[in-house]
C-alpha cells in the first residue's frame, strides 16, 4: 500500500469516524448541559426567537455594522470561498463521488475554483492577521486558535500546490492534512462551524421569550 | 615481346583501365548520389532532410536560422517563418547564469549583512528609560493591511525563491522527483496567490503614501550617521531608509505585479519576447525586494528596540517616538496625541481607523 493509498484509505475512513463520532459526542454533550428554567414571563416565543436568530445574526445589528466590517468582510470572505472549493471544486466532486456518495454533483471551472479559491486565501489571512494584530484578539487568542487557522491554512495551500494533479506525494500532502484535520476538528474551536446553530438558538430563545428581537 | 604484342598489351590495359576508372566514376558518382536519392526517399516519406543544396553552405545556412533569420511560409501566422527563435536561447543563458548567480550573491550579501550586524552590534537600545507615555503609530486598519501584505510577501517570496533556486539548493540534496514537486506545488501556490498581493499591495501604498514624500530633513538624517550615529539623528514619522524602502516597494512591486500578471496570463502579450522580459524584469525585482526586506524584519521585529510595538499594538513608547522619530513625536505630542496609557491608544488607533 502507498502513502497515497493510506492517507485516502485507512487514514482516511479512520479521520472521518473519529470526526463524525466526535462532533456527535460534543453535540450530545452541549445538549445534556440543558438549560437552567427560564422563570420570567413569557412575552413572545422562544422558539421563534431562536429561529429568528439563526438567520438574524448572519448580518450584525445596526450600530456594530462599521465597527465589524473588517471581520465580518473577512469572514464572509473566508467561508464562502472555502464552501465553494470545498464542495465544488471538481477535484473534491471526483473524490466525494468516489468515496462518500455517487450522486451527480455541479463543479466550478478551474477559473471559478481559482478565483474562490484566492478568496478564501485573502479572507482566512486577514483574519489571521487580525488575531496577532488586534490588541483585544492577541489576548483573547490562544493555541487553539492558531493551530486552527494554521491548521485549515496548510490544508488550503497544500490543496492549491496540488491543484495540478501531476505528482502523487502532493495529493498524499493534501490528503495526509485534511485526515489531521478532520480529528483534530472535534476538539478544538473548529467545532463552531456546528455550535454556531445552539449557541445563537440559545441567545434567540432568551431574548425571544423576553420579547426582544435577538 | 615484339612491338605489336606491347601495343596489344598496352591497348589491352588501356581498355582495362578505362573499364578500371569507369567502374570507379561510375561507383563514386553513385556513393555521392547516395545521400541525396536517400535524401530523396526519406523526404517522400514525410522526415526532415539532413542536407541542403544550393549556393549557401551548410554551415552558413545552419548559423542563420540558430541566429533567428526569418524566413518565409505560406500559412497566415507569420511566426512560423523563424526557425529558432533566438531570444529564447538568450532568455534560458540569462535565466541559467546571471539571473541566479548574481540574484543569489545579492540575497547571500544581504543575509549575511543582516546576520552579521545582528551578531555584533546587536539590538540598538533605547537610550532612556520608557516612560509608560505611548504614542499611536499604525492605525489598526494600517497594521492589518501591512500584516496582510507581509504574510503574503513571505509565501511568495519562498516559492519563488524554490522556483528560481531550487535547481542548484535543492536538487543536490532532495533529488530531482522532490524538487519537481516542490517546484511545481510552490508554482501553483504563487500564481494564486499573486493576484491578492497585487490587491493587497496596491491598498497598502495608498495608505501609506500620505507620509512618505520625501522631505526636509530626511538626508540630514543619513548624512548625520542615521542609525548609526550615537546620537539618533531626528526624522519625520518616517526615517530616509523607511520612505525608501516604500518607494521600492512601489515601484519594484509594481513592476512585478504588472509582469506577474503578463505571465499568469501570457495571451495579454502577443510576443514570446514579452514574456521574456517579464520573467526577467520580475526575477530582478523580486530579488531586489526580498533582499532589502531582510533588512527591514531584522530592523522592524528584532533589530530596534520598541519597533514591533508600533506594528503590533498600533503605539510606541514617547522615548522611542522621541530618540528615533523626535520630529514626528514632537508633533503627536504637540497636537495632544501622545496617551497616558496603552489602552488609551488602542481605543485612540481605533477612533482614527473609523474616521
Amino acid at each position: 500500500m502507498s502513502f497515497l493509498e493510506f492517507v485516502e484509505g485507512p487514514l482516511w475512513y479512520f479521520a472521518v469516524a473519529v470526526f463524525l463520532l466526535g462532533a456527535l459526542w460534543k453535540v450530545v454533550g452541549i445538549l445534556r448541559l440543558g438549560r437552567k428554567a427560564d422563570l420570567s414571563i413569557p412575552r413572545a416565543s422562544a422558539t421563534v426567537g431562536a429561529v429568528r436568530s439563526q438567520f438574524l445574526h448572519f448580518v450584525p445589528h445596526g450600530g456594530f455594522t462599521f465597527r465589524t466590517i473588517y471581520h465580518l468582510t473577512a469572514g464572509y470572505m473566508f467561508h464562502i470561498g472555502l464552501f465553494l472549493v470545498l464542495l465544488f471544486g471538481a477535484p473534491h466532486v471526483i473524490f466525494a463521488q468516489n468515496n462518500i456518495y455517487a450522486l451527480p454533483w455541479v463543479s466550478l471551472p478551474y477559473w471559478g475554483f481559482v478565483v474562490a479559491a484566492q478568496v478564501a486565501f485573502a479572507g482566512l489571512i486577514l483574519l489571521w492577521v487580525r488575531r496577532i494584530s488586534d490588541p483585544v484578539m492577541i489576548k483573547i487568542s490562544d493555541k487553539d486558535d492558531h493551530i486552527g487557522s494554521w491548521l485549515t491554512f496548510l490544508v488550503m495551500l497544500s490543496g492549491c500546490m496540488a491543484l495540478q494533479e501531476s505528482v502523487g506525494a502532493l495529493r498524499a500532502t493534501h490528503m495526509l492534512l485534511v485526515d489531521l484535520w478532520l480529528i483534530y476538528f472535534p476538539f478544538s474551536r473548529l467545532m463552531h462551524a456546528v455550535t454556531f446553530v445552539f449557541s445563537r438558538g440559545y441567545t434567540g430563545a432568551f431574548f425571544g421569550r423576553r420579547g426582544i428581537v435577538p | 615481346m615484339t612491338p605489336r604484342g606491347l601495343t596489344r598489351f598496352l591497348q589491352k590495359l588501356g581498355y582495362a583501365g578505362l573499364l578500371v576508372l569507369g567502374v570507379w566514376f561510375a561507383m563514386t558518382g553513385f556513393a555521392l548520389n547516395a545521400p541525396a536519392f536517400a535524401q530523396a526517399q526519406e523526404t517522400a516519406a514525410g522526415s526532415v532532410p539532413g542536407g541542403v543544396e544550393g549556393s549557401t553552405s551548410d554551415s552558413d545556412f545552419w548559423r542563420s536560422i540558430s541566429q533567428g533569420e526569418r524566413g518565409k511560409v505560406s500559412i497566415p501566422d507569420q511566426k512560423a517563418a523563424v526557425m529558432i527563435n533566438r531570444s529564447g536561447e538568450d532568455w534560458r543563458l540569462v535565466r541559467m547564469g546571471p539571473l541566479p548567480l548574481w540574484g543569489g550573491v545579492l540575497i547571500g550579501i544581504s543575509l549575511v549583512g543582516v546576520l552579521g550586524f545582528a551578531l555584533l552590534h546587536g539590538k540598538f537600545k533605547l537610550h532612556g528609560q520608557r516612560t509608560g507615555r505611548v504614542i499611536p503609530r499604525f492605525s489598526q486598519g494600517e497594521r492589518w493591511v501591512h500584516w496582510f501584505v507581509a504574510s503574503l510577501f513571505i509565501l511568495l517570496g519562498l516559492t519563488g525563491l524554490v522556483i528560481l533556486f531550487g535547481r542548484y539548493l535543492l536538487k543536490p540534496v532532495l533529488g530531482a522527483d522532490a524538487l519537481g514537486a516542490i517546484a511545481n506545488a510552490g508554482l501553483q501556490a504563487h500564481n494564486l496567490l499573486g493576484p491578492i498581493f497585487i490587491v493587497a499591495m496596491s491598498i497598502m501604498l495608498v495608505m501609506y503614501f500620505k507620509d512618505n514624500f520625501y522631505q526636509k530633513g530626511d538626508f540630514t538624517w543619513a548624512l548625520k550617521g542615521a542609525f548609526f550615529s550615537k546620537n539618533h539623528p531626528p526624522s519625520w514619522k518616517y526615517n530616509l531608509g523607511e520612505k525608501s524602502w516604500y518607494w521600492l516597494i512601489a515601484f519594484g512591486g509594481t513592476a512585478i505585479a504588472v509582469s506577474g500578471v503578463f505571465l499568469i496570463f501570457p495571451t495579454l502579450l502577443d510576443d514570446v519576447r514579452g514574456m521574456q522580459l517579464s520573467h526577467i524584469v520580475h526575477a530582478i525585482c523580486a530579488i531586489v525586494l526580498i533582499a532589502a526586506s531582510l533588512g527591514h524584519i531584522y530592523l522592524g521585529v528584532w533589530g530596534v528596540e520598541g519597533a514591533v510595538d508600533g506594528m503590533t499594538l498600533g503605539y510606541v513608547d514617547e522615548t522611542w517616538g522621541l530618540e528615533h522619530h523626535r520630529w514626528w513625536a514632537e508633533e503627536e505630542i504637540r497636537k495632544n496625541h501622545a496617551v497616558e496609557s496603552a489602552p488609551e491608544a488602542v481605543l485612540a488607533a481605533k477612533k482614527e481607523t473609523s474616521t
